[in-house]
């Protein structure tokens, strides 16, 4: 579609990827801005190491996305760089992109927007219970992922651990952090608990549930770890994590039971949520879009991702709503196809 | 008086309901964590019974596998790993509806993380199980809770 | 793992506010509520409604943080000593050390005869008692004080809580606060407000300095484990002290800093959070209840885990609690055991005072006699000294009382 503005994708992770994957297959040149000095998004920050329900490595899920953007002719691609401004009218918007290194600023045209910042893992240090970033060895689920892609899961002081907790909803489902549920950290965690058992197959897994949200097909995950793999599940909540010194002392409430439990372990892992980030907050506000109470981008309808409400600004990814790497490569793709609608109509 | 097999006469029923009657939220409390003591003292003061009584506490210490590894080993228990404590099982059990304290989700679920004090409350009841199987045709999971009723009740029969 | 971040100090304690602030969206008198109330009191102050006895220069006052990061005055001179009925009745040794520690200190304090008992446990214990007696006790305590020019210091952890929670009640519902007034009006008195509620142990935390300057006894090889009462720091957390340099401001830094201070090792254990079991109707209703958690649920983990010589706490309730259910385990055959003293009692040993005519430590159930020799303290000395002096009484000598410093 020569003539016409590119389309700019604010951010590329899963869906960001996805949509200017999609739009420069289909013709339509593409203006990629990244925050970062990497693409793939949350994947890449944290390193994920395969992806839930098959153990798919996330290589081969972002790998040929990142490589059509990058080698693709109509794929400008513009990392460590943040979009500052934004005005004008659709077909023609007026965006300043700034480098965060240099500060150095251009001015460039754009016909529409897709919006894909993406989410923040919850920070655990907010919820002081668990301890975490003040005792060793209490990680959350983003941290082993990287483990597990170096395929060394070890305690801080080296070691392999052989007891570890997965404690479910931190920074999910709670007033005090985040009121959501996160959709996809129960079948994350349980993902991870198997590819522990296989690395480490004398540890002794415990998860420590509210709830297991193993939505659709990712319910095998939870069958598994129980028929196949041997994982321990704890309906209860966790109410102090202490360091003793040597271990880590789990002390929490086992609800069936309706008794207090106080167990000690080598490690514990928390599946830390997802929250609307830093770069979601700045786009609402540059581009002028609707955020729900918590801070993720509202569309008009909450079914439909992509509308924005703003005429040539949609929205994909988890900074709508938190969903996994599947789900957000759809949204991408979904926000993509509104863009090819959208130029199809201005060309005419 | 309920024999033992070692014959030794323990305490009766009765009795074990009476340890502790003075503490204002019995009801509360399992008579085994009541440490009721006839006759107390120490340095001359006379501290017998409700003076000295202590209650234990309850707090679970650890997650002992043993007896989940040996239901395991028996035909009928071979399956129990997959029970998720859904509840279908005591949902329809004849049994339960008429005797609450036989509960096999619970009894799975002590068995499974090894809860010594709730195994010794509950142990004797899963002789009132009555092998009518609706429990092993409701379970989602196919874990055959009528097997590790069976599995428990050879199990705790020879002292395990 | 580039993106995990060094947790500075600073952070730690930003992280441990900012969750606290979020769940005290949730109960009422937390901190956000809390700063209202006490935005509202300046409010009513200068519409003429109350009189609110200031924190004022004559006081001497020193200023700490509270769990906001609000900054809390505490006055250091010139007292009006809000006595604990349980204190004077089952430790007298832990008020007389703090009246001493003060008469050392050249601190003047009024020990007056004017107090009712503040009905708290009454209220706590039984639920006898209602918002508006309590009320109007707590407010006629705090008139006699104002009326003497004197700022009261509240000896009792749990007399501390309840004024929190009444004069929060009383500022924030004004029923409350005009039936107080006309009960008050009936004894010739009205309504003066504390502009701070502050508890004993803050007074400490605020003279440690000056206290460990005084220090006649060596307690560096004395390992010490902290208690801190719930009814200081879970109760209305907003107002309790913290301290960054004390425990990174995690944890409440009254008593642990004065252990500091005085050169103690300070001891973690796990169950620092827990009760003391003293509850607050549980030692009235569920006493086996209460014993057996004071005993398993703190005093042996703290054995066990650390080897503590002593646990340190500031609350009649926890003091009584910790110490006395000792006894009964005791007897029964456990082992573990640890002496139970309060922090002024800690520190006055420190300074030199006298184990048992001041410090009263034969009213303790369990043996300090190891803590006191590893401080280099002949109590066998000192026990003598007692006898002869119970003896020289009996035959009508005047005993010895601690005289305040004048008042001026």
């Amino acid at each position: 579609m020569i003539g016409l503005n590119p389309v700019l994708v604010v951010g590329a992770g899963p869906a960001g990827l996805s949509a200017a994957c999609d739009l420069s297959q289909a013709g339509v040149r593409v203006l990629l801005v990244e925050r970062r000095e990497e693409l793939g998004g949350a994947p890449a920050r944290w390193k994920y190491h395969t992806l839930a329900p098959d153990f798919v490595p996330v290589s081969r899920v972002l790998g040929p996305l990142i490589e059509q953007v990058t080698k693709s002719e109509l794929v400008e691609v513009k990392k460590g760089c943040v979009v500052e401004s934004f005005r004008g009218s659709v077909g023609d918007f007026e965006v300043r992109i700034t480098e965060l290194k240099t500060r150095r600023s251009e001015t460039r045209r754009v016909s529409c927007v897709v919006v894909a910042t993406g989410f923040e893992h919850f920070d655990a240090r907010v919820d002081p219970r668990y301890g975490y970033g003040r005792v060793p060895d209490v990680i959350g689920i983003n941290e082993l992922e990287a483990m597990l892609s170096q395929g060394r899961v070890v305690k801080r002081d080296g070691s392999a651990p052989k007891r570890i907790a997965f404690v479910f909803c931190v920074g999910s489902r709670d007033r005090s952090t985040n009121p959501w549920c996160c959709t996809v950290c129960c079948g994350v965690s349980i993902k991870q608990a198997i590819e522990l058992k296989r690395i480490l197959p004398d540890s002794q897994i415990y998860m420590i549930y509210m709830d297991v949200r193993t939505t659709g097909l990712w319910e095998k995950l939870y069958w598994d770890s129980m028929e196949k793999f041997g994982i321990n599940y704890i309906r209860g909540r966790v109410g102090e994590v202490y360091h003793t010194g040597q271990k880590l002392l789990v002390k929490g409430e086992d609800t069936l039971v309706r008794g207090p439990f106080e167990a000690l372990f080598d490690m514990v892992v928390l599946a830390v949520g997802m929250e609307p980030g830093e770069g979601t907050r700045q786009a609402a506000s540059i581009f002028g879009l609707n955020t729900n109470e918590y801070g993720f981008l509202l569309p008009r309808t909450p079914n439909i991702h992509y509308d924005s409400g703003r005429e040539g600004v949609y929205l994909a990814g988890s900074c709508v709503a938190p969903m996994s790497v599947e789900e957000a490569i759809s949204d991408g793709s979904a926000a993509a196809m509104q863009c090819v609608k959208l130029m199809k109509v201005m060309r005419a | 008086m309920r024999k033992t097999h070692e014959g030794d006469a323990r305490v009766s029923e009765k009795e074990e309901k009476e340890k502790g009657r003075f503490i204002f939220e019995r009801g509360y409390i399992d008579s085994e964590r009541i440490i009721e003591p006839e006759k107390l003292e120490l340095g001359g003061v006379d501290m017998s019974g409700r003076w000295g009584t202590l209650v234990l506490p309850r707090t679970i210490e650890q997650f002992d596998h043993t007896l989940f590894e040996e239901v395991k080993k028996l035909p009928g228990g071979k399956n129990i790993h997959r029970c998720w404590q859904c509840g279908n099982c005591t949902a329809v059990c004849p049994v339960a509806h008429a005797h609450p304290e036989f509960n096999p989700r619970y009894l799975i679920h002590i068995t499974k993380m090894g809860y010594k004090t709730e195994i010794k409350k509950f142990k004797e009841y899963v002789y009132l199980c009555s092998g009518c199987g609706r429990c092993s045709v409701a379970c989602p999971r196919d874990v055959d809770p009528k097997g590790v009723m069976s599995a428990l009740s050879i199990l705790f029969q020879r002292g395990v | 793992m580039d993106e995990r971040l060094e947790i500075t100090k600073e952070d730690e304690r930003l992280f441990e506010r900012l969750a606290s602030e979020r769940r005290a969206k949730l109960a009422m008198g937390t901190v956000e509520d809390y700063l209202r109330m006490l935005q509202k009191m300046r409010e009513l102050e200068q519409k003429g409604e109350i009189t609110v006895h200031h924190v004022t220069e004559e006081y001497q006052p020193v200023n700490v943080t509270t769990l906001s990061g609000r900054l809390k005055k505490i006055p250091t001179v010139k007292l009006w000593q809000h006595k604990s009925c349980g204190q004077c009745g089952h430790i007298p040794g832990y008020v007389s050390s703090l009246y001493w520690i003060m008469s050392e200190l050249n601190v003047p304090y009024i020990d007056d005869t004017n107090q009712t008992s503040c009905t708290a446990w009454n209220y706590y214990g039984s639920g006898t008692s209602n918002s508006v007696a309590l009320t109007a006790v707590f407010l006629r305590n705090m008139h006699v004080a104002w009326e003497k020019r004197a700022y009261p210091l509240i000896h009792c952890g749990t007399s501390y809580g309840d004024y929190k929670e009444c004069r929060f009640l009383l500022i924030t519902n004004s029923e409350i606060r005009e039936r107080v007034r006309a009960i008050l009006k009936k004894i010739d008195r009205d309504i003066v407000v504390p502009e701070e509620l502050v508890h004993y142990s803050e007074w400490l935390h605020v003279m440690r300095f000056e206290i460990a300057q005084r220090k006649k006894f060596d307690v560096s090889q004395v390992k010490v484990a902290v208690h801190a009462a719930c009814h200081t720091y879970k109760l209305m957390a907003e107002d309790f002290t913290y301290d960054e340099s004390v425990l990174g401001g995690v944890k409440p830094a009254p008593t642990s800093s004065i252990a500091l201070a005085l050169g103690a090792k300070l001891v973690e254990y796990s169950n620092w959070y827990d009760c003391c079991g003293f509850g607050f109707r549980h030692i009235l209703t569920e006493r086996e209840i209460s014993r057996s958690f004071a005993y398993f649920r703190k005093i042996r983990p703290i054995v066990n885990e650390t080897r503590a010589d002593v646990l340190l706490t500031h609350d009649t309730g926890c003091v009584t609690t910790l110490d006395k259910s000792q006894v009964v385990p005791l007897a029964h055959g456990y082992k573990e055991s640890i002496p139970v003293l309060s922090d002024s009692q800690f520190a006055a040993l420190a300074m030199g005072a006298h184990p048992f005519l001041v410090c009263q430590l034969h009213w303790h159930v369990t043996d300090w006699s190891a803590l006191l020799s590893k401080m280099g303290i002949d109590w066998q000395k000192a026990k003598e000294e007692y006898k002869a002096y119970l003896e020289r009484v009996k035959k009508g000598e005047k005993p010895y009382l601690i005289k305040p410093p004048p008042f001026g």
